[in-house]
């Protein structure tokens, strides 16, 4: 009887264990697989573990990682024992309210932590740089920093913040439960207060701090919320990359990375459990009843006998300790005294090579991000998160900036490749002048589906809102788009101001939201669903289309009958951009004929470098040995009379702006 | 001597005031201003525009949180009865899932539930389909999982249930055997024992648990993002979109941030209410 119930209870705990684990093993048996699904098997390989050490996005992550992990717990676990230590000491009436205090970070939520701790910081850095401006104004001596950022930094201080509440909620218990006249009774006996902290505290509280520092880092290395908001755009820890590289595809060199990390774990684990296991049967073998008392004194006799043991000892610590100091440092320096630029786009967006030929060739470090979109990237801006030099949004948002004031003016001496931009992509109306920006690329938003899916022809934007599709539309996730498109399906003007006009927009979307049409809001995400066939249509960019074709014949483009947006994206930088020189060889090495080249053969966007775009067929063919589609050609490089049917997006003022956003909320809630 | 061991307290004290209470303060101001620094309280008061949001936030953390108690409740306890060597292992076990980041867990779920995923292809190749096809001459090839709010609730019973059974079952494994002796030896039958000497003891635990799965549910923005495919919008991906979303307003995202704390200390306060002292209940 016992032993069943014994059986059933085992059952019961392995059925969990099974609900916990099979996820992480499905993870581990995929990262082996030759192909790039997660879901389909084909066959066995090690090749994503050889690309994970190529990818320096997730390499440079893992290693930022276990830095800030590794330090924050570092650093809590001294400060935390010793501020319960003093906080242990303190009367009741001053201990209780710290500790509440104390326990804020541990009930709130992540994200009101992280949200408060980079509203703070950004006020703290905005406060410095006033102050440092004053003072390096006031003497010559010293040259403080005047522009600070969030980053390496910021994410260790918050990492710092809410690991020590775990580790004196972990040390607290072991204090309260020791004799306080021990240590009396140490000094007494003539220990210094060091000595009585070494011989008699800490041994006692020694389980503490351990347990304390362990779950302090599982937190560091669990935590994603805090750390995104916390550690701005040039950090990223790997779950800030997963996290951004959900939004187009995870690629298996994220299921390689969790399973050498899974395997990391366990190997600690298992070591940690023989060892605990041996001392414990050791435990067992001595006699129950150990006095304990006996115990510490005799270590406190034995003190001064010990003085060299302990030397030794602190010696090794010390040692230790320096060559941490040192690994960091190095590694620090090896990515901070190369000259560097760190470059922002919206959405998956450059010839990965490009980058590398740029590196090889400037020796110059870059720093490419994305973000999911224009409204996306101009919220990291203003939060202050960012330290980009350059930035490509597009035109409107790139009006919206020249207004804010947010950009600087280029020095086009430095970007000869300028002129090579076709003149239809110069001195458009979001830089009238062209002082701010080289244009990047151009093309037209259309509507995508899939043709096994969708039996007839589409020529119309009505497909989006109908029934007929209901539940296999992609509704695009950017307030801009979306109401954009459904303006012009109205026939509105997408630059409109009346109020009723874009509020009618907006219930045409509701509407078909309410009535279930939409599957899924998607920005980058919809490379995933119109591959894969889940769903039939979808709204995007011309570019990212024939990026889908190479994946799924079966899709199909148009831009509707109704018109569309066409955009420019393009190249600016920021304002007080640290690394300007370096932002200008980057746009005129990007703004080159053979860069224009690779980036229009990766993307599928049209270039503005009118040399690139004519020369692209015949590369094409040299390339690839076969001609290229000319259907495809102009999808890319929408012709004219396509161009005349669409409208350019104009940036809309602020109320209208605001409009567009609580609209966008509201769809969701 | 005493007085130079708390000196230790001051620099600790320092810090909490910079880096805990000093944020929420500009958090709090955030929320009570506009963009131009005029003391407003409209954020508040537009905030019923987000009930929806709020009302889904809430249902989805509180079915997540009670399916957390049902499985995690008897899981402590199974444990709790288990010998050493056993407990240990699976303590670690229950600890290394969190080792390895709560979005790569999450992220391995995506792939088991997509529409063509390994689910799906499962039941698929069992016939489940086929059979219910069949049976009621629909024509299904798959089971909608991911982008439900089904999924984004198993998304957070996977991801927070440690939480729930590491503050229970550590109440649980230090409870007094001779309590539940004694309570036998004067004639309470099983149930009893569980009603009225365990689970009032374990009480500290279970809502310790509680909280720690209600609040990092309530507020996340990841798993509903992944899993809930941005058509399940809660909390989380409100104040997030005002910070580093497409709507770019912090004041109203730390009006919202503002709300959600309050509930959360309204938590707290009833936690406490409950488990007077048991602090160090919370973990391990």
């Amino acid at each position: 009887m016992r032993q069943r119930s014994r059986i059933g209870s085992r059952l019961i705990i392995g059925l969990v264990f099974l609900f916990l684990y099979l996820p992480i093993f499905l993870l581990i048996i995929f990262s082996f697989n030759r192909g790039d699904s997660s879901v389909v098997w084909r066959g066995f390989s090690f090749h994503w573990y050889a690309k994970l050490f190529q990818n320096r996005l997730i390499m440079e992550s893992v290693y930022t990682t276990l830095l800030v992990s590794l330090l924050a717990t570092a650093i809590s676990t001294v400060v935390g024992t010793f501020a319960s230590i003093g906080v242990y000491s303190l009367t009741r009436r001053w201990r209780d309210p710290i500790l509440v205090v104390n326990d804020i970070p541990m009930m709130n939520a992540d994200i009101v932590t992280g949200v408060s701790l980079c509203l703070f910081f950004v006020a703290f850095f905005q406060g410095w740089g006033s102050f440092a401006q004053w003072f390096n104004s006031v003497q010559g001596l010293v040259e403080l920093p005047v522009r600070l950022t969030l980053g390496l930094g910021t994410l260790l201080l918050a990492h710092v913040a809410f690991n020590i509440p775990y580790v004196i909620l972990n040390v607290a218990p072991k204090l309260r439960r020791m004799d306080k006249n021990l240590v009396d009774a140490a000094q007494d006996l003539g220990c210094t207060w060091m000595q009585a902290f070494y011989k008699v505290i800490l041994p006692e509280i020694k389980p503490g701090i351990v347990s304390g520092a362990l779950i302090a880092f599982t937190m560091s290395v669990d935590d994603f919320v805090i750390s995104y908001f916390t550690a701005g755009s040039s950090t990223s820890t790997l779950a800030m990359a997963i996290y951004g590289m959900a939004r187009r595809r995870i690629t298996p060199e994220i299921n390689a990375v969790s399973t050498l990390l899974f395997l990391a774990v366990l190997i600690l684990l298992v070591v940690n459990n023989l060892r605990e296991a041996r001392l414990e049967r050791l435990a067992q073998q001595q006699p129950i009843h150990q006095p304990r008392r006996p115990d510490i004194v005799e270590r406190l006799a034995q003190g001064a006998a010990t003085v060299r043991g302990r030397w030794l000892r602190r010696g090794v610590a010390l040692a230790m300790a320096c060559v941490f100091v040192v690994v960091v440092c190095l590694l620090s320096a090896a990515t901070g005294a190369q000259p560097v630029v760190n470059v922002c786009s919206w959405g998956e967006y450059i010839a990965p090579e490009l980058i590398e030929q740029f590196e090889q060739e400037t020796g110059i470090r870059v720093n490419y991000q994305t973000t999911d979109s224009n409204e996306t990237l101009y919220s990291l801006l203003k939060s202050g998160g960012a330290d980009y030099d350059v930035v490509v949004p597009s035109d409107y948002m790139i009006s919206q900036l020249i207004e804010e004031n947010m950009l600087e003016e280029l020095n086009y001496n430095n970007i000869p490749n300028f002129s090579l931009i076709d003149d239809r992509f110069k001195n458009l109306s979001y830089d009238p002048e062209n002082k701010y920006t080289v244009p990047y690329t151009w093309g037209t938003v259309g509507l995508i589906y899939n043709t096994t899916m969708v039996k007839e022809e589409i020529t119309s934007w009505s497909a989006l809102y109908s029934d007929e599709y209901a539940d296999n539309v992609l509704l695009i996730n950017n307030s801009r788009d979306a109401l954009g498109i459904a303006l012009i399906y109205l026939g509105y003007s997408v630059n409109t101001t009346d109020e009723e006009e874009i509020r009618e927009a907006y219930r045409l979307i509701a509407d078909a939201n309410r009535r279930g049409v939409f599957q899924a809001r998607v920005m980058d995400e919809v490379f995933q669903y119109m591959e894969g066939g889940n769903a039939a249509i979808g709204t995007y960019y011309a570019g990212d289309y024939l990026t889908m074709l190479e994946n799924n014949e079966d899709l199909a483009f148009v831009v509707p009958e109704e018109g569309s947006n066409w955009f420019v994206d393009a190249m600016c930088v920021l304002r007080d951009a640290p690394h300007k020189e370096e932002a200008e060889k980057w746009i005129n090495f990007i703004a080159s004929t053979e860069a224009n080249l690779a980036n229009m053969d990766e993307i599928w966007y049209a270039s503005p470098n009118r040399e690139a775009l004519e020369q692209y067929p015949a590369y094409y063919e040299e390339k690839y040995e076969e001609p290229l589609d000319m259907e495809f050609y102009e999808i890319m490089a929408a012709p004219q009379e396509v161009l005349d049917r669409c409208e350019a997006y104009l940036v809309l003022p602020s109320e209208i702006r605001t409009l567009y956003n609580d609209l966008w909320i509201q769809l969701g809630a | 001597m005493k007085n130079r061991r708390s000196l230790f307290a001051i620099p600790y004290v320092i810090w909490l005031a910079l880096l805990v209470v000093v944020p929420i303060v500009i958090m709090t101001v955030y929320s009570f201003t506009t963009a131009d620094g005029v003391a407003t309280l409209e954020h508040f008061v537009g905030m019923n525009a987000y009930a929806g949001v709020f009302l889904r936030s809430f249902q989805l953390a509180l079915i997540a949180t009670l399916i957390s108690l049902l499985i995690g409740y008897p899981v402590s306890y199974l444990m709790a009865r288990e010998g050493p060597g056993f407990q240990r292992v699976a303590m670690a076990l229950i600890m290394l899932p969190m080792w390895m980041n709560f979005l790569l867990r999450t992220y391995s779920w995506m792939s088991i539930l997509e529409n063509n995923g390994l689910l799906n292809q499962l039941l698929a190749a069992v016939g489940v389909f086929d059979l219910i096809n069949a049976l009621t001459g629909s024509d299904i090839q798959y089971f909608q999982m991911i982008r439900t709010p089904g999924a984004v609730v198993l998304g957070m019973v996977y991801n927070y249930l440690p939480f729930m059974i590491l503050p229970i079952y550590s109440v649980l494994v230090k409870l007094d055997n001779s309590l539940l002796e004694a309570a036998q030896d004067l004639g309470a039958s099983t149930v009893d024992t569980f009603r009225r000497v365990i689970l009032p003891l374990s009480l500290p635990g279970v809502l310790s648990g509680v909280t720690m799965v209600f609040v990092p549910s309530v507020s996340t923005f990841a798993i509903s993002r992944l899993l809930g495919g941005g058509t399940q919008m809660m909390l989380g991906d409100l104040i997030e979109n005002q910070f580093l979303g497409g709507a770019y307003n912090p004041h109203l995202g730390a009006a919202i941030a503002m709300v959600m704390m309050v509930i959360v200390v309204v938590c707290m306060a009833v936690m406490k209410h409950f488990g007077e002292g048991e602090e160090q209940a919370v973990m391990l």
